[in-house]
């Protein structure tokens, strides 16, 4: 059998993986706290290929040994390994929504293995009690009185309580100090991640971590009150970056084509006898 | 199954939503009292793909992919800034100039009277049975003094004066009457029903929901009927900011062609599947 055809196969479907996850780019290049997905497509573990053959000793008869001598290694196929949110900051687009609250990175440490800098986030209180975070920061106060971010959840201090607010005329601090009126109501809880490519993305621009330990305070940054950070998907980009999975994925069409088409002339022609 | 071409769609049906939420705040630009709403985007369900279980590559995120299916609208949000007073010098036109006070009116339900809320503040006089006047709203629905009763009044009146503390004075020749204008702040406007462009209600599942009216809503009654802001002659315009609106039109509108190009792209490989023999 042709070893390719599984290959080019796979490849298909690692382009079509890397379409859908563009797309979904470009589906949120509106939603506020939104992180570009970027993929990284990884060869299947090689094989080593052998080929059986004799080897000749020049003696009087002339010996012959049976042997494996190495041809290389070969990809079996293609796969989307990862997608990673890639953590840079959205610009900032006023909405005059005094619950809108836009987290701006500081300056960042780098982690001098993988050459990430660090994230800070918004703490969100999570179905499972474990913390919840964000860059969303679309906050809202819901009829009980408590802020909340669009999908209910509801948005903590720098001590894990939830904050209670009487209405949602607040006033909140380049720090995270919630004021209403004159009164020091709590100081929004920011958590940082050194890693942030080891948290798990979930719905409604989510972020939780592997092992639910909670991520600790820290970070540099500061808050933007009536701004939201809008997306970080650049448009442009995600188009050409489409349309080159688009042509990845038209060329190993082509090839699946071509082998199909080596198929043809095996059953067809070899070996008939008129 | 290309997921490409669900995605976009999911996502195009909800653009069109924030379009139809856009045009409304621009079809109420001049519309007194009206307050803009707007809506953001959210993501929505990441599904978890495993996609090679004996992958033993180095990696830093959990094993297999998440993938994204679109976005979708957020909950509703209503802008309350005060939008600008305009000066019409007619007697029956009152604007409140503090954010978030509303007038009441009485309207009859389904369990009675009950009071809405409105900021829109161009009242008429409605005759009613024993030759007393009732200061009513265009729609009829009567305006409510402090107490919750219709503002009613006897004889032709010369002049109406406001005074300090929201107390509306009608000077009639039988002698000067005053009331008590019933002002209201909705406290959290997004938790109350939209009756009209400009009035509210109370949602009728309060009780379901564990919430008192007191949760909603501050009746300016006593010393707090100090903070009321009113003013005659005028009328709070509505605070839809037009090139806020046609800025966010436009990129809709973009954002709605991107999806509808990542619906392209998704049927042309599909037509490319379909063409491998």
């Amino acid at each position: 059998m042709f070893r390719g055809f599984y290959t080019v196969g796979s490849g298909m479907i690692a382009q079509q993986r890397r379409t859908e996850m563009l797309s979904n780019n470009i589906a949120n290049a509106e939603t506020p706290g939104y992180k570009a997905e970027q993929s990284t497509i990884r060869a299947f573990p090689e094989m080593f290929m052998s080929r059986l053959d004799a080897m000749k000793v020049p003696t009087e008869n002339g010996l012959n040994f049976k042997g494996l001598s190495k041809v290389g290694g070969l990809s079996t196929g293609v796969y989307m390994q990862e997608t990673l949110p890639l953590f840079a900051q959205g610009q900032l687009r006023e909405t005059e929504q005094k619950t809108d609250i836009a987290l701006i990175d500081g300056p960042m440490d780098v982690n001098e293995e993988t050459g990430v800098a660090g994230t800070v986030f918004f703490t969100l209180e999570g179905d499972n009690g474990n913390e919840s975070y964000t860059r969303n920061g679309n906050f809202a106060v819901n009829a009980e009185g408590f802020l909340t971010n669009p999908s209910g959840l509801y948005v903590l201090d720098d001590a894990g309580n939830r904050i209670e607010l009487a209405s949602d005329d607040i006033r909140v601090t380049e720090t995270g100090i919630v004021y209403d009126g004159e009164n020091e109501i709590a100081t929004l809880g920011i958590a940082y991640s050194d890693q942030p490519d080891t948290l798990s993305k979930m719905d409604n621009g989510l972020y939780t971590t592997i092992d639910g330990n909670d991520l600790p305070a820290g970070g540099t940054y500061s808050m933007q009150q009536g701004f939201l950070e809008g997306s970080n998907v650049d448009a442009a980009r995600s188009m050409t970056d489409m349309l080159t999975a688009y042509r990845a994925f038209e060329a190993n069409q082509k090839i699946l084509q071509a082998y199909d088409r080596s198929m043809e002339k095996t059953v067809n022609e070899v070996g008939r006898v008129n | 199954m290309n997921r490409t071409m669900n995605i976009a769609s999911n996502t195009m049906n909800q653009l069109q939503q924030r379009l139809d939420l856009i045009g409304n705040n621009l079809s109420n630009v001049g519309t007194h009292g009206y307050k803009s709403a707007d809506a953001t985007f959210q993501e929505l369900l990441f599904q978890q793909i495993n996609n090679d279980k004996a992958d033993t590559a180095d990696r830093s995120s959990d094993l297999g992919i998440r993938m994204g299916t679109g976005a979708q609208l957020g909950s509703l949000q209503m802008n309350w800034k005060v939008g600008s007073v305009q000066i019409t010098d007619r007697n029956l036109d009152f604007a409140l100039t503090e954010p978030k006070q509303h007038f009441n009116l009485i309207q009859q339900g389904d369990n009675g009277e009950e009071i809405i809320y409105s900021r829109k503040g161009n009242f008429y006089l409605s005759p009613t049975a024993n030759g007393d006047n009732a200061l009513v709203n265009e729609e009829g629905l009567a305006v409510a003094d402090s107490a919750g009763r219709a503002i009613v009044f006897s004889g032709q009146a010369s002049e109406y004066k406001v005074q300090p503390n929201g107390i509306l004075q009608v000077v009639t020749p039988q002698g000067t009457q005053e009331f008590n204008l019933g002002v209201t702040v909705v406290e959290k406007p997004d938790s109350m029903v939209k009756l009209s462009a400009t009035s509210f209600g109370l949602p009728q599942d309060m009780a379901a929901l564990g919430l008192t009216a007191d949760d909603l809503l501050t009746e300016m009654n006593g010393a707090a009927r100090s903070e009321i802001g009113l003013q005659n002659k005028a009328l709070e315009t509505s605070n839809v900011e037009y090139e806020k609106e046609m800025a966010d039109l436009i990129s809709t509108q973009r954002a709605y062609q991107f999806n509808a190009r990542s619906v392209t792209m998704a049927d042309q490989m599909m037509g490319l599947i379909n063409g491998i023999r």
